[in-house]
């Protein structure tokens, strides 16, 4: 697996791969309340948070929280600058875009699809992942070699590609898209989930349920999950923000989420050709994304560091 | 190890070989490619005429067998869209993105590694707040958009670099930036924990306790041993260049192979996106292999297991 | 209606305008008498017989003269390398060839030639791009003297001039003869004013002024020695490409980015009608589902009713693009009909809806593969009617696999007829039989536009148009929508006409003194 671990190139599974050894037994607290206690200190995480809730409130609730209705064309009010830039007002609060529809209610609603993307990813690779780490985990022999080889295979290809060929033989919508990003990141969660179930394998507990008459897979499954889920939520916030970036990419780059919704990489692709004139059409919807994905970042970060506690710094 | 590089070797042979074969049946399934050699106005005779011409009326398993025996002889099949051989357009495209992706991992290198070595010689100052939270914020940026948002700035409202195309040497500079910016957060964090390893170790505590060290000392006796590690880490980076080619070349209008290969798809030109995968898919093996060699080589535990 | 200025939003202005300044590449321009021009398309051959592409037929008249060509005035097919014609019967014409009409490599044009180049399209081996075409109804070519040939026709066909001027152009005898199976990679020997002086595939073509080109023809003595057509796909390089002055003119610019930097210093905008057309086509056959709603002609009424043609046209399409009823451009030969229009009226729509028994609407796929934002607006227009509508916008190759296996119940496409100015090319298309694009699944109509295509006298051809076109719209198997408008941006150094026809001729341009 140390290919992987290099091939995701990133400290954070590293850091997740050591298991959880919880603290705060000297002062009595159970490992919740500790990583509780220890989230109230964690500024990354409240912030994360903080952002999170408010966008996530904008987004269940659009509807009623967006101004106009974001797909209501409105030709003769086509481009209209933000309030603050010569020609804007306040009816419009971020101006229009080239169909003359409301740039401010286009972004909340955007938000809605981001999220669902992200969310409804995240969780269909949690769900391939997982199943195929605890099959190769536990079972082993051709199983893991087969498992192992689809993971080089997922790994070899330059995801965005595959990514971007799926889309485009199988059409674009919402589900599709959700689906395709699902089923091309599932690799760390099989990571964890394999090393956890492979641990337990040796642990002598496991040949005693067994010999009490438990199922094989009965035993991975009730007891390598309760013990991994820290991990994998930290895991799922990574891949949330993984597949929203996805998504903005794919649909900017024409194969994503189709017109008329309002996804933010396609804002910003439909924005681009004026560009070099209307620049907010691009930069808005950009600096949502950055204002999501970071406050997803800083809550997975967060999270990892209160739950997990062997930490050098 | 002879036996581990075979075994390698092999594996990776496979995976290219699924691999390709799932896309060439992919495309073969969802797209019609008589349409886009006939073009758009096309009347209907031209369009049956291709089909019949280029054989895409035969069992999918057939037609990749034939592909696939032409690439062992060296012949890709030729462009369904360029009507040109796949081989020479890989001639033609490949020295943009390899001097890209050279050029992005150069810029990697300059930023992640001092930021991560001055992060890890003084954990928790201001020097490793800042590196870490420019990993963090890195990381939150659509790549496509800090391309877009460089134009802007560097090419248009300050006109130092030219907006696109890859005519010149300075024509690399903004694409270099933006695509090795998405690769700082994961060799950086790398770097940190990596040399964090190896400060903590005993024999450089020791050291350090006792004074024998300065910073440069320290320096080179350590990133010695972290080195290696980041050494196989960007070989593998150097791999995810080539796929991040795909939406930097497009956004700078590039002529690539990242580039040809999202026309490609678009132009459901088989040959072209196959040949192309294939040969993401091998640099990527082969990168990897390096890195697992060097590994292996630092570490003979890996060889047994 | 408030349309603003582009907002000079103070640095990006400030900025481009430097960036005129500060030149990358100052190759373009008449100081070196050298034309640049930006190909959004790479072309993948020079041979025109091999690419139908319409960036290869803009490149064909420059390096390429068939035995006609298309009157840029006119836009009617006059000769050219044929000095004069002659229909000897209804299926037998005969040509006379101009005299001291050369090749680039210095030999001249023969009847010989002409006979190889015809005999060569019309044999199945050679695959050229549109034998199947000409195939269908040229028999032979037999020569009459030295400069004299008679084409024997199958049947009668008054487009044979137009095939010739568009898709033929001559090669000397032999060209592909050793060429194997590999003869669209043969070095372009053609008898054009330019000839082709390097090719570098999806990146540039470099064009010389042939010297020894025949004073005699209508293209004779183009003003500018070089050009280099280079291929730029994003539109916002071309741009920057153009302020910088690295390209002298960009062609089928999207109106908003005209408006926007036609507002710069140093860009000149020209702008015309298209004889391209945009319109939508709905499954009155049931092809895709026999149950479809659309069988019913009162929801294709409803559907021409319910779109906003004028609006579109106006915000959208923009220019001197203009609403168009029938299943033509009105620049075409036997483009006019009195048949029904369909004036905007969502109340109306709404209303055949309910007669037709969908008083809540229904829903269904429309397929697009061009001008996104207009399918946007097309949408807008049917959910207001309570039609619920999924827009499936594809590329176009998904879209034609998908529309040529008849599984389309509506799409948007557009049409430029191939620059040609006849319904033939438009009309004709569409609903013939055999047409993969025609949806109508009415026979009677299609032997109307089938007998036209075989008659050489104008006004039978017209009376029989005008039947078809009534029939069209009678039955709203289409919703005709606009002409394009085309946009051009340039250098103001440069004199160029904007093509009636949409195909630029690039040998008409000159510099401005």
């Amino acid at each position: 697996m140390m290919t992987i671990r290099q091939t995701l190139g990133d400290v954070s599974i590293a850091s997740v791969e050591t298991p959880p050894e919880y603290e705060g037994g000297s002062l009595g607290l159970t490992p919740t309340k500790a990583a509780l206690k220890r989230a109230r200190k964690h500024h990354g995480l409240k912030i994360g948070f903080g952002i999170l809730l408010v966008m996530a409130v904008f987004a269940l609730f659009a509807p009623w929280l967006a101004p106009h209705d974001p797909y209501m064309q409105n030709l003769s009010l086509r481009m209209l600058p933000p309030v603050w830039n010569e020609g804007g007002s306040w009816e419009y609060l971020l101006g229009t875009d080239h169909l003359g529809r409301d740039y401010l209610s286009r972004l909340i609603h955007g938000a809605r699809i981001s999220m669902a993307i992200g969310l409804g990813a995240a969780s269909i690779g949690a769900v391939i992942g997982v199943t195929l780490g605890l099959l190769a985990g536990y079972f082993g022999g051709w199983i893991d070699q087969a498992v192992n080889f689809l993971v080089t295979c997922q790994l070899a290809v330059p995801s965005l590609l595959l990514i971007m060929a799926l889309v485009f033989v199988i059409g674009q919508s919402v589900t599709v898209v959700i689906f395709v990003i699902g089923v091309t990141h599932w690799v760390f969660y099989l990571v964890v989930t394999r090393s956890a179930t492979l641990r337990l394998r040796e642990l002598d507990f496991v040949a005693a349920a067994n010999a009490m008459g438990c199922s094989k897979f009965q035993i991975a499954v009730s007891e390598v999950l309760p013990n991994l889920t820290n991990q994998i939520m930290v895991i799922f916030t990574l891949e949330v923000a993984v597949a929203i970036l996805n998504e903005a990419t794919l649909s900017f780059l024409g194969l994503g989420i189709p017109s008329p919704l309002p996804s933010w990489g396609l804002m910003i692709a439909e924005g681009k050709t004026a560009m070099f004139f209307q620049p907010w059409l691009v930069i808005l919807p950009g600096i949502a994304l950055f204002i999501l994905v970071i406050a997803i970042n800083l809550l997975g970060d967060g999270v990892r560091d209160v739950t997990v506690t062997n930490r050098r710094n | 190890m002879l036996n581990y590089v075979l075994r390698r070797g092999f594996m990776a042979l496979l995976v290219a070989l699924t691999v390709s074969f799932a896309t060439f049946s992919l495309f073969h399934f969802a797209t019609d490619p008589a349409q886009t050699i006939a073009g758009e106005d096309a009347p209907q005779e031209m369009v049956d005429d291709i089909r019949e011409q280029y054989g895409f009326d035969r069992p999918v398993l057939v037609q990749y067998g034939d592909w696939l025996g032409g690439v062992f002889d060296g012949d890709f099949g030729k462009s369904y869209f360029w009507k040109q051989p796949v081989v020479d357009l890989i001639q033609e495209h490949a020295g943009v993105t390899i001097l890209l992706a050279l050029s992005s991992l150069l810029v990697t290198i300059l930023i992640a590694l001092p930021l991560g070595i001055s992060a890890a010689l003084r954990p928790n100052s201001w020097v490793d707040r800042f590196a870490l939270s420019t990993a963090v914020s890195a990381q939150a940026i659509p790549n496509f958009w800090l391309g877009l948002m460089v134009i802007i700035l560097f090419a248009v409202t300050f006109p130092i670099f030219p907006v696109s195309g890859d005519a010149t040497w300075k024509h690399y500079v903004l694409p270099s930036l933006v695509l090795g910016a998405s690769s700082v957060p994961a060799v950086m964090r790398l770097t940190r924990t990596g040399l964090l390893d190896v400060l903590s170790s005993d024999y450089i505590r020791t050291a350090r306790a006792k004074g024998f060290m300065g910073y440069r000392l320290i320096l080179q006796q350590a990133m010695r041993n972290a080195l290696l590690p980041i050494v196989s880490v960007l070989a593998v980076q150097l791999g995810n260049k080539l796929g991040g080619s795909v939406v930097t070349e497009s956004v700078f209008s590039m002529n690539g192979l990242g580039r040809l290969a999202v026309e490609s798809i678009f132009n459901s030109d088989i040959p072209t996106v196959q040949s192309l995968i294939l040969i993401f898919v091998l640099t990527f093996v082969l990168l990897t292999l390096a890195a697992d060699l060097i590994n292996a080589w630092l570490d003979p535990r890996i060889r047994m297991g | 209606m408030r349309t603003r200025p582009p907002v000079p939003i103070g640095n990006c202005l400030t900025g481009l305008i430097a960036l005129c300044a500060l030149s990358f590449h100052a190759n373009a321009g008449p100081d070196n008498d050298t034309l640049v021009v930006a190909l959004s398309k790479p072309l993948t051959t020079v041979d025109r017989l091999y690419s139908i592409q319409r960036e290869g037929l803009i490149l064909s008249r420059l390096t390429d003269d068939g035995l006609f060509f298309v009157d840029p005035e006119s836009l009617e097919f006059v000769p050219l390398a044929a000095s004069s014609y002659e229909w000897v019967s209804d299926t037998e014409l005969e040509i006379t060839l101009r005299e001291g009409v050369v090749f680039h490599d210095g030999s001249p044009l023969t009847a010989e030639d002409v006979i190889y180049t015809f005999e060569w399209v019309i044999n199945e081996e050679s695959d050229t791009s549109r034998g199947p075409v000409i195939r269908s109804w040229l028999d032979s070519v037999e020569k009459l003297g030295p400069r004299k040939v008679r084409f024997n026709l199958k049947l009668p066909y008054p487009m044979a001039l137009r095939d010739m001027a568009i898709s033929i152009p001559l090669r000397k005898q032999g060209t592909y003869e050793d060429a194997e199976d590999d003869a669209e990679a043969q070095p372009l020997n053609g008898i054009g004013p330019y000839r082709v002086s390097a090719f570098r595939a999806g990146r540039e073509i470099v064009l010389e002024r042939f010297e020894g080109y025949y004073q005699t023809s209508p293209k004779a003595n183009p003003a500018i020695r070089n050009m280099i057509f280079r291929v730029i796909p994003d539109q916002g390089t071309q741009q920057a490409e153009l302020l910088s002055g690295g390209i002298d003119i960009m062609m089928d610019v999207p109106p908003d980015v005209a408006d926007n930097v036609s507002h710069l210093p140093g860009v000149k905008r020209l702008e015309g009608n298209d004889i391209r057309i945009g319109y939508i086509t709905l499954d009155a056959a049931g092809e895709a589902n026999p149950d479809s709603p659309f069988v019913n002609r009162k929801v294709r009424q409803a559907i021409n009713h319910a779109i906003n043609r004028e609006e579109i046209t106006r915000y959208l399409v923009r220019g001197s693009a203009e609403v168009v009823h029938f299943a033509c451009h009105p620049r075409q030969f036997g483009c006019s009909a009195d048949g029904p229009r369909y004036p905007y009226n969502p109340q109306k729509a709404r209303q055949l809806l309910a007669e037709a028994g969908y008083p809540d609407g229904f829903s269904f796929k429309l397929w697009a593969y061009r001008e996104k934002i207009i399918a946007e607006a097309v949408v807008s227009n049917l959910n207001a009617i309570g039609l619920d509508v999924d827009l499936r916008f594809v590329k176009l190759n998904v879209f034609s696999k998908v529309r040529n296996s008849k599984d389309m119940q509506a799409f948007f496409a557009s049409y430029g007829s191939g620059g040609t100015a006849d319904a033939s090319a438009s009309t004709g298309v569409h609903f013939a039989a055999n047409s993969a694009r025609n949806y109508s699944g009415d026979e009677a109509l299609a032997a109307t536009v089938s007998s036209a295509e075989q008659t050489i006298d104008s006004d039978e051809r017209k009376r029989l148009y005008r039947k078809a076109l009534n029939r069209i719209a009678e039955q709203a198997y289409w919703v005709p929508m606009f002409s394009y408008s085309q946009n051009f941006l340039l250098t103001p150094g440069l004199e160029f006409s904007v093509p009636k026809d949409g195909v630029p001729r690039f040998w008409q341009a000159s510099w401005r003194q």
